[in-house]
């Protein structure tokens, strides 16, 4: 049974504080009709602080990627409403969330991040192309320079390793200077060293510029390079850790059942 | 697999669709072909050679001898049952409701019903004297009465009455537009001033074969100059005669068919790359399960099959169907080409399925390779990053070029000599290079075109441009498809372009006149050529003058005068009929030779009637065709023969199709009767008009034909996108993650397509204008003046249709894609 949810009544949709980056409510969303319908949030609420480093984690099948999906407008929800700071995602039509997604987020991906015809040069300032702006190029020298690409730009993603490859994903995120970069599994297909090197850049970009950054991961030493971690569990939230380490996220993970 | 072949083609009978179109157009096309040029040649065969078609044997006289002496000799021949003479005449009829009178010509009609081969769209036949029917041009209905004027060999003119017993369906036959025709029993032609028949037309006796009765004649006729031959082949002769070559109709037309097949082969091969592309993890997944590549490979060649043979099953009954269509559309309209019914030989449908049904499963063995080679774990894999690299093809460099260079050195050779026969095979080496060359030649190409389509749009068009040269052999592929078609067809519009100016040119030339009115005996009224001048759809008229001259021989000749400023602005053509000005004189060849005179030699002439005294003129010579009169100047002519009068009088026709001329000529020969009962309108403008409209109905059938190919090459350039949608889908779902908006997606896919197919359609009409050039220029070489005639117009709308079509392709794939969800890149 599909089931409409409304946002409960009585409950007006409240400004969203200042130092919240992204927050959801109510957030639903099911897959499918009827008996065979999977529900993969049943009703989540979350805030994310502005210049913090959130993991999200959560056993398979947690729905830990369809909320990131969801907050990220990558996806739309069945029910629930979600906001980067004051605007709606919820409420946007498909044109206006593609142009918010270009301008005031970042992503980086597990795998295939990068288009193979560009060169890295061109994959960075590619969302900015498609927005028609133009980056500001001491800032890009300066993301460049941090993620230690200078000699890396003209060539294509073939021909860069998968470190390369995640720290140009993470340039491009970063060069928009966007309210949120949502990273998706970063380290999902790197070695440890070039993992660890990946959330090292980006737990810095938080420290360093103030970035906001969420992550998906299911890597409880991933988690430990974050601020706070967020667990999932059967499209709820089943409760969080602040300044977690590998062991106190592996012992959190374990009180789920995973 | 058979359980497996036969769950995959349930399963994805949508996704063959594309394929299924490319096969059955292809298929059609090569049947339609085939049934129409049948039809086309049985029509033909029927209208011209109508009435041989009925006849065991036909003689005909070669030394022009009568043969009514030998009618009771073969009758008298156990093996023939009826003997029909053919007595030909012509006659001016006066028809009811017309002022003037109407040239006849006048055919007998056989007594023996078999030999009787007239259709009747009304009426009946004659039986008697007295009586006629007619063909429709003669325009008088059953019933009416004629006033036939004839004329016996002596030149001795006769009135009689004949009544019009029927009308004569000579549809089909090509000449039946240019003057009336009459059917009169044997008798009534011969009072009518028929005599020495030079053709017999022999029934067979019950019993007696074709070939029997040939060879029984000509054994009976051994002295005699004739020729016998069966009625089938003198029909076959008739026809060829009035196809020009029957057989060079059927190579061009197979010549469509051919490219038309090349083009679905190369669009098939696409599709089931697009095919096996979408379905690679299926295949893996076989694979994983146990399939040996082997089986992997039967399983996709047996789907081919399938596919080949019930698709080309679909085209060949859709070619049938397209060919009655054209056919009853065309026969039904007053169209130059003769198409009646339609006749289907064996062959027709029997080639479009196996040629069908072979190109496809020749088209599939090259992704059915690829197919095998998708290695088990690409099931699980996700799809490989880095992009297609095609290997240096070096021996396809050398052989398109040993193709191209000798081809177009042929090409050079035929048209310096002015041999078709030289060019042609240059032709066809230098495009099988051209084609060759494509793959190498075609992708730099796009990527210059995409650099410039890049800054006008923007991003979309610059990805567009790094995507459609990412896949350099797919791309090249796909625009060669559309090359080929692109190329033919705007090789034909040049070629037909220019052929139909140099045949003008020509027409004009030879037959300068338009209409022509001429006093039988004597001078026509002063005043007729301002009346002409003024009947309506007539442009110009000249007055021409007629008188006799003495030549420097002695002997009185005549001649006629023009203004040339007036006459020339009455003739289409002065290239053969140089009009001669003050001083000069325009002398045909045979009384140049007589007089023994040459180009710019003086010629004195004297006056034509010895009882009047004037001075003798000295005029320079100008030599002409030997079909015209002697010219002068039209004052010369005063000066020398003070009684010459009008003579002729030159008409310019305004320019319009046939059926309006033949209503301008009418109402000329009204005026004309009226005026001076006894003169005689002629002309060759309806036969110009209707060559002119044989060239444009030829040229926008096959344009039409060749049209074909392009929609098939489209389909192919529609496919080519789906493929890339399929490959591209993770990175679609990242651009779209990245901020690219539906719109721009799409844009990006109908840049692309519009790359591949403006490159296509610009490098096709560049290439195809040069072949149409060179092959007008190597065929009319032989015939003389070349006139080239490119038609920027129609051009221009090949490559726009061309560009635009494939931005249409492109609307399905890109609906698809702008479908894909941005998620869609993440979860791989």
């Amino acid at each position: 049974m599909s089931v409409p949810v409304m946002t409960v009544p009585g409950e007006p949709p409240a400004a969203t504080p200042a130092g919240v980056a992204v927050r959801a409510a109510g957030l639903r969303k099911t897959y499918g009709k009827g008996e065979t319908a999977v529900q993969a949030l049943a009703g989540v609420d979350v805030t994310f602080a502005r210049g913090g480093f959130t993991a999200i984690m959560g056993p398979s099948g947690s729905g830990k990627s369809t909320l990131m999906h969801c907050l990220a407008g990558l996806d739309t929800a069945t029910a629930g409403q979600v906001w980067l700071g004051d605007t709606e995602l919820t409420a946007l039509r498909d044109d206006a969330l593609t142009a918010l997604r270009r301008q005031r987020i970042g992503f980086v991906f597990q795998a295939f991040n990068l288009l193979p015809a560009l060169p890295a040069r061109e994959n960075i300032v590619l969302p900015m192309q498609l927005a028609g702006s133009r980056p500001d190029p001491v800032w890009f020298d300066d993301v460049v320079a941090r993620l230690g690409l200078r000699e890396r730009l003209g060539h294509r993603p073939h021909e860069l390793s998968g470190g390369q490859q995640q720290r140009v994903a993470i340039a491009r995120a970063l060069l928009p200077r966007p309210d949120v970069v949502f990273a998706d599994e970063p380290t999902g297909n790197l070695d440890s060293r070039s993992g660890a090197e990946v959330l090292g850049l980006l737990r810095s970009s938080v420290r360093e510029t103030g970035q906001t950054v969420v992550m998906v991961t299911h890597d409880p030493s991933a988690a430990a390079y974050a601020d706070r971690v967020v667990l999932l569990a059967d499209g709820r939230l089943a409760g969080e850790l602040t300044d977690p380490t590998a062991e106190t996220v592996l012992d959190a993970l374990r009180g789920l059942g995973a | 697999m058979r359980s497996v072949l036969i769950a995959q083609l349930r399963a994805h009978a949508a996704r063959l669709v594309a394929s299924t179109l490319a096969i059955v157009i292809a298929v059609g096309f090569v049947v339609a072909t085939l049934v129409l040029n049948a039809t086309a040649r049985s029509t033909v065969l029927e209208a011209v050679g109508a009435q041989y078609v009925g006849a065991a044997a036909v003689v005909t006289s070669t030394d022009g001898a009568s043969l009514a002496d030998d009618v009771d000799t073969l009758a008298g021949l156990g093996s023939v049952a009826a003997v029909a003479p053919s007595y030909e005449t012509s006659v001016q009829a006066g028809i009811p409701g017309r002022v003037g009178s109407q040239y006849l010509f006048v055919e007998s009609v056989a007594d023996d019903a078999a030999l009787r081969w007239q259709r009747m769209t009304e009426g009946a036949l004659p039986d008697g004297p007295g009586e006629v029917a007619v063909s429709e041009r003669a325009r008088a209905e059953v019933g009416d009465v004629l006033t036939v004027t004839s004329y016996d060999e002596t030149g001795g003119e006769s009135t009689s009455e004949a009544t019009v017993t029927g009308i004569v369906d000579l549809s089909g036959d090509p000449q039946a537009g240019l003057f009336g025709r009459a059917f009169v029993t044997a008798d009534q032609a011969r009072q009518w001033g028929a005599v020495d028949p030079v053709e017999l037309r022999v029934a067979a006796a019950p019993g007696a074969g074709d070939e029997q009765v040939r060879s029984d004649a000509a054994t009976a006729l051994g002295d005699r100059q004739v020729e016998v031959l069966t009625g089938s082949e003198r029909a076959d002769e008739a026809a060829a005669n009035m196809l020009g070559n029957a057989m060079a109709l059927t190579a061009v037309l197979l010549v469509f068919g051919t490219v038309a097949v090349v083009v679905a082969g190369l669009v098939i091969a696409n599709t089931f790359a697009v095919l096996l592309a979408q379905r690679t993890r299926e295949l893996a997944l076989l694979r994983c399960v146990g399939a040996t590549a082997r089986q992997v490979r039967r399983g996709v060649l047996g789907e081919a099959l399938v596919t080949g043979l019930v698709s080309s099953a679909t085209g060949a009954v859709a070619g049938i169907g397209l060919a009655a269509l054209v056919s009853a559309l065309v026969g039904g309209a007053e169209s130059p080409i003769p198409l009646a019914g339609i006749s289907v030989p064996w062959y027709a449908p029997l080639a479009g399925v196996v040629v069908g049904t072979l190109v496809t499963f020749l088209a599939a063995l090259a992704p059915a390779r690829a197919a095998t080679r998708v290695a088990p774990l690409a099931a699980l894999r996700p799809v490989d990053q880095a992009p297609l690299r095609s290997r240096p093809g070096v021996l396809r460099l050398v052989l398109g070029l040993l193709l191209l260079l000798p081809g177009v050195g042929l090409m050079a050779v035929g048209v310096t000599a002015g041999d078709v026969l030289i060019a042609l095979p240059g032709g066809v080496l230098s495009f099988l290079g051209v084609v060759l060359l494509a793959q190498r030649g075609v992708p730099p190409v796009v990527a210059a075109a995409g650099r410039l389509a890049g800054r006008l749009g923007g991003v979309p068009a610059r990805l567009a441009a790094g995507n459609a040269t990412r896949n350099p052999r797919r791309t090249a592929a796909t625009a060669t498809a559309l090359l080929i078609g692109v190329t033919l067809t705007s090789a034909f519009v040049v070629g037909a372009a220019s052929t139909r100016a140099t045949a003008q040119a020509g027409l004009a030339a030879e037959f300068p006149t338009d209409v022509v009115v001429e006093g039988f005996s004597g001078e026509l009224p002063a005043t007729l050529v301002g009346t002409l001048a003024g009947t309506e759809g007539v442009e110009r008229g000249a007055s021409v003058l007629a008188g006799t001259v003495t030549g420097p021989d002695g002997e009185p000749t005549g001649a006629y005068g023009v203004d040339r400023d007036e006459a020339t602005a009455a003739l289409r053509s002065t290239e053969d009929l140089v009009l001669p000005g003050p001083g000069q004189a325009s002398v045909p060849e045979w009384l140049a030779q007589t007089w023994d005179v040459a180009d710019g030699d003086r010629l004195t002439l004297g006056g034509g009637d010895p009882d009047v005294e004037v001075p003798a003129r000295e005029l320079t010579v100008r030599v002409i065709d030997a079909d015209n009169p002697l010219l002068l100047d039209a004052a010369e002519l005063r000066a020398l023969a003070p009684d010459a009068a009008l003579g002729q009088v030159w008409l310019r026709l305004a320019d319009s199709d046939p059926e309006r001329q033949v209503d301008v000529v009418d109402r000329i020969t009204d005026v004309v009767a009226e005026a001076s009962p006894d003169s005689q309108v002629t002309g060759l403008v309806t036969m110009r008009a209707e060559i002119d409209e044989i060239l444009d109905a030829l040229l926008l059938v096959v344009t039409g034909l060749l049209g074909v190919a392009v929609v098939i090459a489209l389909i192919g350039v529609g496919n080519t996108l789906a493929l890339s949608v399929v490959e591209r889908r993770q990175e679609n779902g990242l651009l779209r993650a990245l901020g690219l908006t539906r719109g721009q997606l799409r844009g990006l896919l109908a840049w692309e397509a519009v790359l591949v197919a403006g490159v296509a359609a610009v490098l096709g009409v560049l290439i195809g204008g040069a072949y149409g050039l060179i092959g007008a220029a190597s065929l009319l070489g032989e015939i003389g003046t070349i006139v080239l005639d490119v038609p920027w117009l129609q051009i221009g709308v090949i490559v726009a249709v061309a560009t635009a079509a494939g931005l249409l392709a492109s609307v399905l794939p890109a609906r698809r894609a702008a479908r894909t969800a941005p998620v869609a890149a993440i979860a791989a």
